[in-house]
């Protein structure tokens, strides 16, 4: 794995403004940046990532069905009571799931480590989907990539193949819903409808703000339809606790991703999976934090903090770094660290896709600092194979 | 080769393009939950392909029903007396719901004569009165890791007056939530 300098394609905001990429710059500070690439080889992209997304995808699935039979996992992962059985009833009927996103540490030396999952709303799917294919064409047809670079994104395909296989199932009708203002949200929302559109669902849009209920408590849309089916991009728990929040057990409203999701974005998954699976080589030790002071070599992080806020790490050598954010109260877990590598002074972290059970992609964020955040910008990569050197005696 | 062979826009793109995926109409199709033969007889005059219809239900219901270990878990799903013991044939038995009833669904023509071929999947009543079948089974991008998946079965879409709004929302910033 290697960062590599190269040159921007001329006329690359051109073609972001001409599909709708309108989010590559946010608040005048890049956020699509190419001015580099990160360069893997084959075996890293398939032993090191695509292999274990897939086990921990499947070990994650497991857990659920673990955490839905246990008051006590359901207490841990701070589950409000009213959402329990819905929850728990979620995942015995097997409520079909669309996308999750895994962070790893990883630089091409040793096992990835797994940061976190998001598996409830996670976002940069356009620029890994689409976005950072149309780079890797444009720059293979420019000569500015090796003739035969590959890129480990078919998220594209995996993601009209998911919609196709779970159209029959979904209520109708079937809406997308983001919260209004917000561009990066109503884009990424916008890119799921087109790929579901290119599947053959008729699906509408509407702003998580329009959402209506009735009397006898069913949601709305905007004419007053019920809404069979939504996709959310909006966090479950930020669902509970607003004033709607109460009528989603009983409304018969159906939900992507489904209310099950609440057990996988959530950070108190993490020591669950290290219980259960001590030692694995992708997993980093995790536990509950009783609170107290942060030992050397562990980060504090709240279960449901989001975009790297409210993170306290404390280094090996003894350096504290802190991030400021809204997850101030409640409960918390401890990694431990495993600091991301350095590239040229750029933190990269790789963002694994999983569509439905696929592990179909990479997308990498890369930040000036240790902590991933909302000014992380997304950069491309590439399957180049390693040049072989002539060796001579 | 490890990406998309293709990546295509069809809404966000400003290239034009001719959409004409979503050529759905209302008339389009006939769809159905039916509890017998004769029901689906009275409603769609059509007596061969609800004996067909009922007959791929019957023998689809083991395969796609979901499996309990045990018959208490079973009832507390479906219901006292809705389930019956099976085998998958590899001597691993188990505990599924009966079959209570079968979902059709056909396309039909413009003059609104049924084309041929339908669609038929067994249907299950919970314990609470509503209806399931199973959702597409296992295979390509789903490897069965979410195992065998039951979704409502949904009539028609229906409308109920709006009370309020804007009870969603209020936790979310301009700068997005996602991670």
């Amino acid at each position: 794995m290697r960062r590599v300098a190269t040159a921007e394609r001329p006329d690359w905001r051109a073609k972001a403004a001409a599909c709708g990429f309108g989010f590559h710059t946010i608040d005048d500070a890049p956020y699509w940046d190419e001015s580099a690439y990160y360069a893997f080889s084959l075996r890293e992209i398939e032993v090191d990532i695509e292999a274990p997304s897939e086990e921990l995808h499947a070990m994650a699935l497991d857990m659920v069905g673990r955490i839905v039979g246990s008051e006590q996992h359901m207490q841990q992962l701070a589950i409000p009571e009213p959402y329990r059985d819905w929850i728990a009833q979620s995942w015995r009927e097997r409520q079909p799931h669309l996308y999750g996103r895994m962070d790893f540490a990883y630089d091409g030396t040793g096992p990835a480590k797994l940061y976190e999952l998001n598996y409830d709303t996670p976002t940069s799917l356009f620029e890994a989907a689409f976005f950072q294919w149309q780079w890797l064409e444009d720059q293979l047809a420019r000569g500015q990539l090796p003739a035969g670079s590959d890129q480990f994104n078919s998220i594209y395909e995996s993601l009209v193949e998911a919609f196709g296989t779970i159209a029959r199932g979904i209520a109708r009708p079937f809406h997308f819903a983001a919260v209004r203002d917000s561009v990066e949200d109503q884009g990424t929302v916008a890119y799921l409808r087109d790929c579901a559109l290119q599947a053959g669902i008729d699906c509408g849009a509407l702003a998580i703000e329009d959402i209506g209920i009735s009397a006898d408590g069913r949601f709305t849309d905007l004419d007053d339809q019920v809404i069979g089916c939504l996709f959310k991009l909006y966090p479950l728990e930020d669902m509970f606790r607003e004033s709607f929040g109460e009528h989603l057990p009983r409304s018969g409203l159906q939900l992507i991703e489904p209310p099950w999701k609440a057990l996988l974005s959530n950070k108190g998954i993490l020591p669950l999976l290290w219980d259960a699976h001590r030692g694995h080589p992708n997993l980093l030790p995790a536990e509950f934090d009783g609170g107290g002071a942060l030992p050397r070599g562990w980060v504090r992080k709240p279960l449901h903090s989001r975009e790297g806020a409210n993170i306290a790490m404390h280094l090996d050598d003894g350096r504290e770094l802190r991030t400021d954010g809204p997850y101030r109260d409640g409960p918390c877990i401890r990694q431990a660290c495993h600091p991301l590598t350095g590239f040229d002074g750029h933190y990269p972290l790789i963002g694994s896709w999983v569509v439905g059970d696929r592990a179909c992609g990479i997308g990498i964020r890369e930040d000036s600092s240790l902590v991933t955040q909302d000014s992380a910008r997304f950069v491309p990569h590439a399957i180049v194979e390693e040049a072989r050197g002539v060796l001579i005696a | 080769m490890k990406r998309s062979r293709t990546a295509a826009l069809l809404l966000m793109s400003t290239a034009p393009l001719l959409l004409t995926a979503c050529d759905r109409s209302e008339s389009a199709s006939r769809e159905g939950l039916y509890t017998s033969v004769e029901a689906c007889v009275a409603q769609t005059n059509d007596s061969n392909t609800c004996q067909q219809a009922f007959a791929k239900a019957q023998q689809d219901a083991v395969a796609t029903a979901p499996r309990f270990a045990n018959r208490e878990a079973c009832e507390a799903s479906y219901g006292k007396e809705k389930c019956a013991e099976r085998n998958d044939g590899a001597s691993h038995s188990f505990f599924g719901p009966l079959m209570t009833g079968f979902f059709l669904s056909q396309m039909m023509s413009r003059n609104g004569a049924a084309m041929n071929g339908f669609n038929s999947t067994p249907a299950f009543r919970d314990s609470n009165g509503g209806w399931q079948r199973p959702a597409t089974g296992a295979g390509g991008v789903y490897r069965g890791g979410a195992g065998t998946a039951m979704v409502p079965v949904n009539a028609t879409p229906n409308r109920a007056v709006t009370a309020s709004r804007s009870g969603f929302g209020t936790s979310g910033s301009s700068r997005g939530i996602g991670g």
